[in-house]
């Protein structure tokens, strides 16, 4: 079983998702803020953007892991 | 980690190798008869017609990565195209594998792993082959003092590429699991007159569809694509660019 000690340790990694998600509504501003000065460039700016945020995820995605690999291992 | 399926497979076929190998090796399998039944056709074929059906589908994938290896790596790997298809392949598919019910193949860490060791020696790898003995300039990059730095941040690229399969998949199988176990749990609280444990099953179905659309399909094709433009970037900055420039003349020639 897991002790009180692991849960507030996977409490603490998982905080690593904050500064993600603050990257990630950057990334989705701008980019809109693009698609709204030249609309025509909707196609190309969005597939990008979900790229980015796939690629600005990726931190968010570690914090997630570690929290799960201090949960769930023994 | 899903040990109930691994028991399946080890008591099935009476080897002792974890389940997702072996569904990483049906999804070989699989890879190997669509390769082959598209090589028939292809041979079939007659050039001067349209192709139809699987053979166009064949025909635009191939066309896609080939026009994005140029893109990316340039024209001195020329077949470097069919090895960024294979491992988009692979990888897509394991991710979909998930749909089946069997464990999808990412969700072990040796999967992921061999994937990003082969970027990884794939990256040192050119880079030797193209700068000869200035390979090793790269870890005393701009003074010899930054030695064990470089020694360190040569692993960064094996690592965010392993750990970032291996996080989404485990990620979203994590929260598959959670949700269904909550429904399965809440379904049974709320059709308790039905005296089986048939009560379980009302509530799982539809949202959890909609979750594995999103966490197999979508995030494996994300996933994917991100997988090969990271590889393709990787090795593409590894080749000079004067040799990109000459093969690029050779070709017009």
């Amino acid at each position: 079983m897991t002790g009180s000690l692991n849960v507030l340790a996977a409490a603490i990694a998982i905080l690593g998702v904050m500064p993600s998600a603050l990257g990630e509504g950057l990334v989705c501003a701008h980019a809109l803020d693009g698609m709204s000065r030249n609309p025509e460039m909707y196609g190309k700016l969005r597939t990008s953007m979900i790229l980015a945020c796939a690629l600005v995820e990726t931190t968010a995605i570690y914090s997630l892991l570690i929290s799960i690999l201090i949960l769930f291992t023994k | 980690m899903p040990e109930e399926s691994n028991n399946i497979f080890s008591n099935f076929f009476k080897i002792n190798i974890a389940g997702e190998l072996v569904s990483s090796l049906i999804v070989i399998l699989i890879i190997v008869i669509l390769s082959l039944i598209v090589g028939i056709m292809a041979a079939k074929h007659d050039p001067l017609k349209k192709p139809k059906g699987l053979l166009l589908i064949a025909e635009m994938g191939v066309n896609f990565f080939d026009n994005f290896s140029r893109d990316l790596v340039g024209t001195a790997l020329p077949n470097f195209g069919g090895f960024i298809m294979g491992v988009a392949m692979y990888l897509f598919i394991s991710f979909i594998f998930g749909l089946t019910g069997l464990p999808s193949p990412v969700t072990y860490m040796a999967v992921p792993l061999s994937l990003g060791l082969t970027t990884f020696l794939l990256i040192h790898y050119t880079s030797a082959r193209y700068t000869k003995w200035r390979y090793f300039k790269r870890y005393i990059d701009p003074i010899p003092i930054f030695l064990p730095i470089n020694l360190i941040s040569m692993w960064a690229p094996l690592l965010s590429l392993t750990l970032r399969l291996f996080g989404n998949a485990i990620a979203g199988w994590a929260l598959l699991s959670i949700v269904e176990y909550a429904l399965r749990d809440l379904s049974s609280t709320l059709f308790s007159f039905i005296q089986s444990e048939w009560n379980q099953v009302f509530l799982a179905p539809l949202p959890l569809a909609i979750l594995h659309a999103y966490f197999d399909v979508f995030s494996g094709l994300i996933q994917t694509f991100v997988f090969i433009l990271l590889t393709s970037i990787f090795i593409g900055q590894e080749i000079p660019e004067d040799i990109t420039l000459n093969t690029m003349e050779r070709r017009k020639n």
